[in-house]
């Protein structure tokens, strides 16, 4: 007897929790899934700044089908594991569109939740081939992919001209794919690599491979992973005096490879996303950030607040919030963002998008080559 | 020529990290030869004098102290307090409430301990690398100049010297000191040496500050030659300084120095001449093929059954 009152009393429970749910759905609910700790948290800093400024200006103006966006967030640690934890979180918090997440490892296991649970998803950094490359109906990106970014930074480093390239990364998917892009691209350009090798993420002491770079004489090398390696390989090869160039991709772009590599950092190259916060059209908006006291130039703050406004502009295309119609009204439509025009392909990927090749400082701060 | 120059310089980079290795053994093996346990918590004292060094140097440099080694020094008995302060607190909270148990109840007991340092850190000092200053550059160059050039920095040669007074140091302790003959007597029978008026709980603290100060001398000295903390600096570390003291015969200190330089010299030749990828399969092998073959080490003696 006990027990079923137990029972009814849970029920009623349930059910008077279920129906306030429904009261407060009229708002949508915007999950924003990236890593707000761990080793690349700086990334995650700018996504959800991006997020934050996105939703609080599409709010002021008035919501989306006049309800207002609220934003979900969540720390997945850029670690797959969590992600896939804050993925099913995702679904039971009953979210139909989520922006993120940040690490391609992180990503792809996370999307193939979404993809099931019939949520739309849309990843402002992650670059992995492979998160488009499956046929999800509802996994878009803000961002270029390791492909397009690999050959930019080979296409570059064989203009120079070089006699011998060295390529490292970090086994990862992210590391390992973008340098296998890059020495693909090289290989074709015809130049010598002479040596190809990975290192283990989390590793500090890389004296022996600096002996190797250095014995090998190269006049180039490309490190393909994030900057807490690179960081400390380029301290430990200006130990060494190894006057080979370096260069990596945008995981090693931010400021932090200052303060592991120091004076070391000085003369990096890296490809990066073009400073969409030096263009003209978006400087309202960077005003914006600068009156918040937050920094707009990160790679990702304005992906980010691009995918927000892709949602929302997507959800208002449709007439829809079924993330189904969404997604087909993104696919079929053509969006003005920050980060320029944005139209989709089948897979989910932007029909355009172009890196730039940087040059990094000693202090923190970049200047285009070409 | 320029072959042998690189295998040199191979063998200088493996015996760098080698000895640092083996301060950090040391308090693997010590503990071990005198509680017979592990204490898995090692690493992040290791981990924590490195920080207290790194916040040590940024303070001074602060206040515009820049004497390089007024800095070191300082820096050094700031790591060797907090680290060792640490390292005797962990054996008060942690493992002397359950000594003489099962042999399994201490070593979870480290487990635990070792992940609560690591979190703490976490939240006191944030989960990014922090760099160190470079605060000593350069060193001797040997060869050429147009071809392949063999380099011992200063901070190489700082790291060899260190570790040779601290392994002296010890040695002299171990056999000279009354502490360090007590310290034998206790790792040969503990009851035999508590019945004859040795306070083993003295000794057994003592051993775990021993241990824990060349292991913030570790700290400091691989912090300033990697160039950057975080809070996961001091697990590969220790389980490279752990598998050094298996290595080389655990409960033995001169098998711990052996260990440790053999690993750091077979690590930097697989990268070397293998490929980086394979450094921590060659580590490895070597302890299970150890183990195997040797399960008592290089210099470690026969475990005889006590009655």
């Amino acid at each position: 007897m006990k027990t079923s009152v137990k029972k009814i009393v849970t029920a009623v429970g349930a059910s008077v929790a279920l129906m306030s749910a429904g009261q407060a759905a009229a708002d949508i609910k915007v999950g924003i899934a990236g890593p707000m700790t761990g080793p690349v948290a700086q990334y995650g800093d700018m996504q959800f700044s991006g997020v934050r400024m996105a939703i609080d200006q599409i709010n002021k103006a008035g919501g989306v089908m006049g309800e207002k966006l609220v934003a979900v967030e969540m720390d997945d640690v850029c670690d797959p594991k969590q992600a896939v934890t804050v993925a099913n979180r995702m679904v039971n918090e009953g979210v139909q569109y989520v922006v993120g997440h940040l690490c391609s490892s992180s990503t792809q296991p996370a999307s193939d939740i979404y993809e099931d649970e019939g949520i739309l998803m849309i990843t402002p950094a992650s670059t992995s081939p492979e998160v488009t490359g499956r046929g999800y109906e509802l996994v878009f990106r803000t961002i270029g992919l390791d492909s397009m970014q690999g050959p930019v930074a080979g296409n570059y480093i064989a203009a120079q001209k070089p006699e011998r390239v060295a390529i490292v990364h970090d086994k990862q998917q992210y590391g390992e794919g973008i340098a296998t892009a890059v020495r693909d691209t090289l290989k074709d350009a015809g130049v010598d690599i002479a040596m190809f090798e990975g290192i283990t993420a989390g590793d500090k002491d890389f004296s022996s491979l600096v002996t190797k770079i250095k014995q090998a004489n190269v006049d180039y090398v490309y490190y393909g992973g994030y900057h807490p390696e690179l960081g400390l390989i380029l301290r430990q090869a200006r130990q060494s005096d190894v006057d080979a160039k370096f260069m990596g991709p945008e995981g090693v772009g931010n400021k932090d490879i200052n303060t592991i590599a120091g004076e070391a950092a000085e003369g990096l190259l890296v490809t990066l996303p073009p400073s969409f916060d030096q263009k003209a059209e978006n400087q309202q908006l960077i005003k914006a950030f600068n009156e918040k006291g937050e920094d707009p130039s990160g790679p990702f703050v304005l992906t980010s607040y691009a995918a927000v406004q892709l949602v929302a502009d997507g959800i208002e295309q449709a007439q829809s919030k079924d993330p189904y119609d969404v997604a087909k009204a993104l696919r079929s439509g053509s969006f003005q963002t920050p980060i320029g025009t944005v139209q989709y392909d089948k897979a989910g990927d932007m029909k355009s998008f172009e890196f730039v090749v940087y040059e990094w400082h000693s202090d923190g701060s970049k200047t285009p080559m070409n | 020529m320029q072959d042998l120059l690189y295998f040199f310089q191979q063998l200088i980079n493996g015996l760098t990290i080698g000895s640092a290795y083996a301060l950090i053994a040391i308090g693997y093996t010590m503990v071990y030869g005198i509680i017979g346990m592990i204490n898995f918590a090692h690493g992040e004292v290791y981990m924590i004098g490195a920080y207290t060094a790194l916040i040590a140097i940024t303070g001074l440099t602060a206040f515009g102290i820049a004497w390089l080694p007024l800095v070191l020094i300082v820096a050094l008995i700031c790591a060797v307090i907090v680290s060792s302060s640490m390292g005797w607190a962990v054996e008060r909270v942690a493992y002397r409430p359950v000594r003489g148990r099962h042999r399994l109840i201490p070593l979870i007991s480290a487990i635990g301990m070792s992940i609560f340092l690591q979190n703490y850190v976490h939240l006191a000092q944030g989960s990014r690398n922090i760099g160190f200053p470079a605060l000593m550059d350069g060193g001797f160059q040997f060869g050429s100049a147009d071809s392949f050039q063999m380099s011992l920095s200063y901070m190489q040669i700082t790291i060899f010297i260190t570790t040779l007074i601290c392994m002296t140091l010890l040695s002299l302790f171990i056999s000279r000191s009354r502490i360090g003959r007590a310290c034998r007597a206790v790792s040969q029978d503990l009851r035999m040496a508590n019945l004859l008026g040795i306070d083993t709980n003295r000794i057994i603290s003592a051993t775990f500050v021993i241990g824990a100060s060349l292991a913030a001398v570790a700290g400091l000295l691989l912090g300033m030659y990697y160039g950057s903390v975080d809070p996961l600096f001091g697990f590969i570390a220790g389980l490279k300084a752990f598998t050094a003291a298996v290595l080389g015969g655990i409960g033995s200190i001169p098998g711990a120095m052996l260990g440790g330089l053999i690993l750091g010299v077979a690590e930097s030749m697989t990268s070397g001449y293998l490929s980086g990828e394979y450094k921590d399969v060659v580590s490895f092998s070597l302890l299970i093929l150890i183990l195997l073959f040797k399960p008592t080490g290089l210099l470690g003696k026969p475990e005889v059954e006590k009655i």
